[in-house]
């Protein structure tokens, strides 16, 4: 498919001295879930606002599928939007929230939102002043997925719900995949990221410095390797790609492995190794080799 | 105990501007109209005759009854206690919601009171804090008459008896906030407290039996302690019991409830009201009827009351031409006959409208800001028709509430059987909606360029203008000035025809300002 959901050329947005984007190119495509991730204050909520036209960039361009982001009437027919930090009016019911963003959004499908109020466990008869922030989170969700808009923008959605809310809310957003609905994922919570994201994209201080499948980026990280040998421990130290090697009692030395493992595993297999245990790193640590120490 | 230090300078911080803002207009007016006393009454006939005011009960029940005019503190007094009472009254009753509920609902004191400092205390240090910018304001306005050199004894009565009315309605609002869960509540309960005190004093004044009912009132015991005349202490000692009274309470009031929540139980459910909900000038719509009831209640009442008063007032300006006279050399000619009179009140009508069109702007902003309309930003709506919609509700509850005011003026001339067409009054009462515009407009040029400052420039033409009018009156300021005040381009309706040329000016100037407060915020980032 040749139209993107999401595409940014040279997006960058200044705030005074302040650099928050700085040159962000990004495209999102149709039938994919792409995680946005990055420290706080890397410029995720910045890109967010610029892709719905609430800021307008200092430079460069923004489109929803191929419509300038800043014609809102025209791009936002194609969009559903779920801020982080969700406010209501406190003497809206929740019902009458639905119905609002119903008759002011790009259209409902009506059958699907009341599953949705099901599924989600929420009372919409309540007034919004008497929710907690996860019912308040829960009503933004259940009227962005009831749009079925193409581009589904969710920032931080998921960060007052709980475990079965947040098993709910991955369903919703795998049944948006299968649809070929596209969705633009703000999240901290990385094992959400790995459950249901095709794509990352790894902000840091206003510059994106990774976009690759999840898969990908492990390929690209280092993994964990256990072996276990008979007689004496073969010496690693040297091999490509190999390093922290830690040799333990009884035959067992474990060591870090980054890029292509051919070569230690030629080296493991020449040493007749019984036993191998790859562990490959979760997001988080991916994530925290991005960024640890580093500051920002 | 530095935890409580600390959450006194967190309301310090939060009122200084406006209360030295309060302070410096309270003493400046007074000061000017002190000072100027001798130029503009004189010491002879004039003084005198001022006197025969006091037997009218129509001048009684809109400006209070003279007292001491023959001083230039009494006459000051006179002239700005009601409204600087008002001032004092609104201002600080504001600043109680806004520093108290509205900080609580904004979650901004959630974790201030994970701190040491505990509901009560936190309310009760923002109240005591407002309560002392009142006394503040209070010893402004003695020291300004004090200054002019009127009598010390009546400079310190006044300046206590409006210092405690403001301390009174700070105390009032505090209690409020705490017994209605949101800030928008608590200060239409408190601003309905002072609109009925401020009734009740005129009542009271305007009819002898019912006298007995200032006591009832904080600016009816302000007026019975009667500076520079009689200089009565036990009103105020009343008047100080009560706000001491209603500060006290505070705390007890905030035990009594949870954080977030109010004296009654939140709803449990209801089935939806889906009216008004199909599109974002429909909702503007919607969130504006109750505020606007609120207001029409307010302005009817009070109009309903000036009708009331019109054919008393008239026929005390046919007996005594000389108040007509002086009438006329401020450029309210004609308040002799009915229509002139209903014209000339019907100019301070630009004031209330005026607040009500800002205040739904400066609503509109504060929402804005707690990120309420986010997802709505997120639907198919430009910028254009969000304000659209805000503009609209705003100018369609000022021309509810012009008709609402020519309505009540018009039932009340009707039962004291003066004469006076409906078409009149409700002539008169639009005529001001040129000034109501200006004032709108301005406020939507700052949600373009001042987001937070809604209110305040919102209120620049329509506060200001009026009291450029009454400076104008002390001082001769050179013409180009005068003609800045929007009062001075209105025509007394229903005495004589609209000054076309003026109303087509003033639109013509709101609409530029609203243009380019438009462009300002569509370009802008939004604050979501």
């Amino acid at each position: 498919m040749s139209t993107t959901a999401v595409r940014t050329e040279h997006l960058s947005k200044r705030y005074r001295r302040l650099l928050a984007l700085d040159d962000l190119d990004l495209r999102v495509v149709p039938g994919e879930v792409f995680g946005f991730l990055g420290p706080n204050g890397a410029g995720k909520s910045t890109t967010i606002r610029l892709l719905l036209g609430l800021a307008r960039p200092t430079t460069g361009h923004a489109w929803i599928f191929d419509i300038p982001a800043t014609d809102v009437e025209v791009a936002h027919r194609r969009l559903a939007y779920v801020p982080a930090d969700v406010a209501w009016w406190p003497r809206l019911t929740g019902a009458e929230i639905l119905t609002l963003l119903e008759r002011t959004g790009p259209g409902t499908d009506a059958g699907y939102r009341a599953e949705l109020v099901e599924r989600f466990d929420l009372d919409p008869a309540k007034p919004a002043g008497t929710y907690s922030s996860g019912n308040r989170q829960k009503v933004a969700l259940v009227a962005a997925f009831a749009t079925r808009a193409p581009l589904l923008v969710l920032d931080e959605p998921t960060s007052g719900l709980d475990p079965l809310m947040e098993r709910e809310f991955r369903r919703a957003v795998l049944e948006a995949r299968e649809r070929g609905q596209a969705v633009l994922l703000c999240s901290h919570r990385l094992d959400e990221v790995e459950a249901v994201c095709d794509r990352v994209g790894i902000l840091r201080a206003g510059r994106l410095v990774e976009v690759a499948t999840v898969a990908g980026l492990r390929r690209l990280h280092r993994s964990e390797v256990e072996a276990v040998f008979p007689g004496a421990v073969p010496d690693l130290a040297g091999v490509p790609g190999v390093g922290d090697v830690v040799a333990g009692g009884g035959g067992r030395v474990r060591f870090v492995l980054s890029g292509p493992p051919a070569a230690a595993l030629r080296a493991l297999a020449a040493a007749e190794v019984t036993a191998v245990s790859v562990r490959e790193p979760s997001l988080e640590e991916i994530f925290l080799d991005y960024y640890g120490g580093t500051g920002r | 105990m530095t935890a409580g230090r600390a959450v006194t300078g967190l309301a310090v911080r939060q009122v200084r501007w406006g209360a030295a803002i309060v302070a410096v207009l309270a003493a400046g007016m007074s000061l000017l109209v002190a000072a100027t006393y001798a130029e503009t009454v004189g010491s002879g006939s004039g003084a005198a005759s001022l006197a025969s005011l006091a037997g009218n009960p129509a001048i009684r029940t809109l400006f209070g009854p003279p007292v001491a005019l023959d001083d230039p503190g009494g006459f000051a007094v006179w002239r700005t206690g009601t409204f600087l009472a008002v001032l004092l009254g609104a201002w600080g009753l504001l600043a109680v919601t806004r520093t108290t509920r509205g900080a609580e609902e904004a979650g901004r004191w959630d974790l201030l009171l994970a701190g040491r400092i505990t509901l009560a205390g936190a309310v009760g240090r923002h109240v005591a804090v407002v309560a002392a910018a009142m006394v503040a304001a209070g010893a402004a306005i003695t020291a300004a008459l004090l200054a002019a050199g009127t009598d010390p004894a009546g400079a310190i009565l006044h300046g206590a008896g409006l210092a405690l009315l403001g301390v009174f309605f700070a105390g009032t609002a505090g209690l409020t906030a705490q017994i209605f869960p949101t800030r928008a509540a608590g200060t239409g309960a408190a601003l309905g407290v002072l609109g009925a005190s401020l009734l009740l004093r005129m009542v009271a004044d305007g009819m002898t039996v019912l006298s007995w009912l200032r006591w009832f009132s904080p600016f009816g015991l302000v007026e019975l302690s009667r500076p520079y005349e009689d200089d009565r202490l036990v009103p105020l000692l009343v008047l100080a019991v009560s706000a001491t009274a209603a500060v006290v309470a505070v705390p007890t009031a905030a035990r009594r409830r949870d954080l977030h929540g109010g004296w009654l139980p939140p709803g449990t459910g209801r089935a939806p009201r889906t009216v008004l909900l199909g599109s974002v000038t429909g909702f503007a719509v919607r969130r504006m009827l109750r505020p606007l009831l609120g207001w029409s209640a307010g302005i009817g009442a009070y109009f309903l009351l000036i009708g009331l008063t019109v054919k008393s007032l008239t026929g005390f300006l046919t007996d005594n031409p000389q108040f007509a006279d002086l009438a006329g050399q401020a450029g309210f000619a004609g308040v002799q006959t009915v229509e002139g009179c209903v014209a000339t009140l019907f100019a301070l009508l630009a004031i209330p409208i005026g607040g009500f069109a800002a205040a739904r702007i400066a609503a509109a902003s504060a929402d804005e800001e707690a990120r309420r309309p986010a997802s709505l930003y997120g639907g198919p709506v430009t910028r254009s028709r969000f304000l659209a919609g805000e503009a609209a509700a705003a100018a369609g509850g000022a021309v509810v509430l012009a008709a609402v005011a020519g309505l009540a003026t018009w039932s009340g001339v009707t039962m004291t059987g003066a004469g006076l067409g409906l078409t009149a009054a409700l002539a008169g009462a639009v005529n001001v909606l040129p000034v109501v515009a200006l004032g709108l407009g301005a406020a939507i040029l700052a949600l373009g360029l001042f987001p937070r400052a809604v209110a305040a420039v919102g209120a620049i033409p329509t506060v200001g203008g009026f009291l450029l009018l009454v400076v104008t009156e002390r001082v001769s300021l050179p013409g180009t000035l005068l003609g800045l005040s929007p009062f001075t381009h209105l025509a007394p309706v229903p005495a004589t025809t609209p000054n076309w040329a003026g109303a087509i000016g003033m639109s013509a100037v709101a609409a530029g300002l609203g243009l380019i407060g438009a462009a300002a915020y569509r370009r802008r980032d939004l604050r979501a």
